[in-house]
């Protein structure tokens, strides 16, 4: 399978290399070169972009796109409802522009469509990361406290808990990514429990990418 | 380390203050005092080799003269240093230093003193840094990074250690490098190679991109065992790819936050004109500090005295938002 990877840094693409082969048990390329964007804003302005280079000039099967929550809305199962889109919650909009942008395109390269999966770290990746060490940081846990108006930690202190300093280097960052995300190689359970919606999205939509191939084309997104 | 600076009539900094973190990335437009801010640090670097003159002499001198006041971080804090003017010079020429008396407040100014004279700038040259360097001239990378390769090279004879690991670095963030080698041309003078990795060919300084010989000079004060105690790094960004910029503030950071035990932390104050340098300070707004313009007379502001701040990064990111002007450090049109 070939796939591109769009992120927010290097350390994001390399935890999320690792854990896309475990979801889909089975090595894959990469897309070169990396495709990267500078932060939430930036990525959903680039991926109609994307998208459209990744249809027309590349033989690549699906894309995933993993972000941070940050503060904004995180996703949730009333989310998935048909139709549904919440304009606050990241996971609805990236799907909105994957949406609308492959919905008009031609065949290429023999497929209706690059397959989508998306992601959302909550808040950041660095609580994937510490999943399994610290069973306080879970996405439930952080939607309660954004109702309450008491986070129950900031990305700061999550930082400081994966790298042990605000400012890691970048070879550190990925080192450490690559370190905690291998913790569950064979069994993603524990992610996928704790981060519902944020890993299990990302889970669901790349575990749906062999039905949609063996079909002989990519079904049009309806979510 | 220096807490905080305030000028008067010094340039275009008229009426202007700002305290100081370990780390500083000063962005804005041309003459917002950026470099005024940086030439004032190398005022005081060179007054203070020279005689101070006690605080209370300026009184009554010129007072609407330049003066700049300098305060330090703890256990510091009660020594204040002023540049200010004694003559009908628009320059500062006089350094006077308020500290405790006796023994102790002497001894506190030489201990500040002999940290002002750590202070560094640097504008680097790519054209010089292209020419092999004399051996001699290898004490301290110099402002324009001239005399690289007689840095590097005798920091592998005396610390290869320190060297490697400056290698490592560069070769890993431009992995068609493999290593750094030198070679002596002859004259008492050493030129840089470096070595691709396909092929094994090494390329002379001068073949060298600009962005390479940037990003080694910055490299090479990251890595340097016995830094300076204060370094300012004129456009920080210059040459280097955006997506390299992370290592550049990863540099940064060695300096200014180094390990627990590792060495005590060097100031940093850089400039930049880049949005992608500044998206990288995301987490750290303290750290980002806007001069602004207005008429002829230049403001500092920290960015994370931005009351509105966390909202405004939401949905934009720091360098759209600075370049949209909501922040402001933008020039006048």
């Amino acid at each position: 399978m070939k796939i591109a990877l769009l992120s927010e840094s290097p350390a994001d693409e390399a935890a999320l290399r690792v854990l896309v082969e475990y979801v889909l048990r089975e090595p894959f390329t990469q897309v070169a070169p990396a495709l990267r964007a500078r932060g939430w804003p930036s990525v959903e302005q680039v991926l109609p972009s994307v998208l459209r280079h990744l249809h027309f000039n590349t033989d690549a099967d699906g894309l995933v796109v993993v972000v941070d929550s940050d503060d904004s809305v995180v996703h949730t199962a009333e989310h998935e409802a048909p139709g549904y889109f919440h304009p606050g919650c990241r996971i609805c909009r990236l799907r909105g522009v994957f949406r609308r942008t492959i919905k008009n395109l031609p065949r290429a390269h023999g497929r209706d469509r690059v397959l989508r999966a998306v992601g959302l770290c909550v808040p950041a990746i660095e609580a994937w990361l510490l999943c399994g060490r610290d069973t306080s940081i879970t996405e439930s846990a952080w939607v309660e406290g954004q109702a309450s108006g008491r986070p129950p930690y900031s990305r700061r202190e999550l930082k400081w808990r994966v790298y042990g300093t605000e400012r890691p280097t970048l070879s550190h960052e990925m080192k450490r990514a690559v370190q905690e995300v291998s913790r569950h190689r064979g069994d993603l359970r524990r992610l996928e429990n704790d981060f519902p919606q944020g890993f299990g999205s990302l889970a669901r939509d790349l575990r749906g990418w062999r039905t949609a191939l063996q079909a002989g084309g990519a079904p049009r997104s309806t979510s | 380390m220096i807490t905080a600076v305030q000028f008067r009539n010094f340039k275009a900094l008229r009426s202007a203050a700002l305290r100081l973190e370990p780390f500083n990335l000063f962005i804005g437009p041309s003459g917002s005092g950026k470099t005024s801010f940086i030439q004032a640090l190398l005022k005081l670097r060179s007054l203070a080799g020279l005689s101070a003159t006690p605080a209370k002499e300026l009184e009554g001198q010129k007072p609407q003269g330049p003066q700049i006041d300098f305060h330090f971080a703890p256990p510091l804090e009660q020594v204040r240093v002023t540049l200010a003017c004694t003559s009908d010079d628009l320059v500062c020429n006089a350094l006077a230093v308020d500290h405790p008396p006796g023994a102790v407040g002497e001894g506190q100014w030489a201990e500040v003193r002999q940290q002002l004279r750590g202070i560094r700038a640097f504008l680097f040259d790519h054209y010089a840094m292209a020419v092999p360097a004399k051996r001699s001239d290898s004490a301290e990378l110099a402002s324009n990074a001239a005399n690289l390769a007689a840095v590097l090279a005798e920091r592998r004879a005396r610390d290869p250690e320190a060297m490697a690991h400056l290698a490592a670095g560069f070769c890993r963030i431009l992995p068609e490098f493999s290593g750094l080698d030198f070679r002596d041309t002859g004259d008492g003078r050493v030129e840089l190679l470096a070595q691709l990795t396909d092929g094994g060919e090494a390329l002379a300084a001068e073949d060298l991109s600009q962005g390479t010989l940037y990003l080694l000079a910055i490299l090479c004060l990251a890595h340097d065992p016995h830094p300076p105690g204060l370094i300012c790094i004129e456009e920080a960004d210059r040459g280097v790819h955006p997506r390299l910029l992370r290592e550049v503030r990863d540099a940064f950071y060695r300096l200014s936050h180094p390990l627990p035990g590792d060495r005590a932390p060097v100031q940093v104050i850089a400039t930049t004109h880049s949005p992608y340098l500044l998206d990288l300070f995301r987490e750290h707004p303290e750290e980002i500090v806007m001069a602004n313009k207005q008429g002829n007379a230049a403001t500092f502001e920290r960015l994370s005295d931005r009351a509105d701040l966390l909202e405004l990064m939401k949905d934009t990111n720091l360098g759209d938002l600075w370049y949209t002007g909501i922040l402001g450090g933008v020039p006048g049109e």
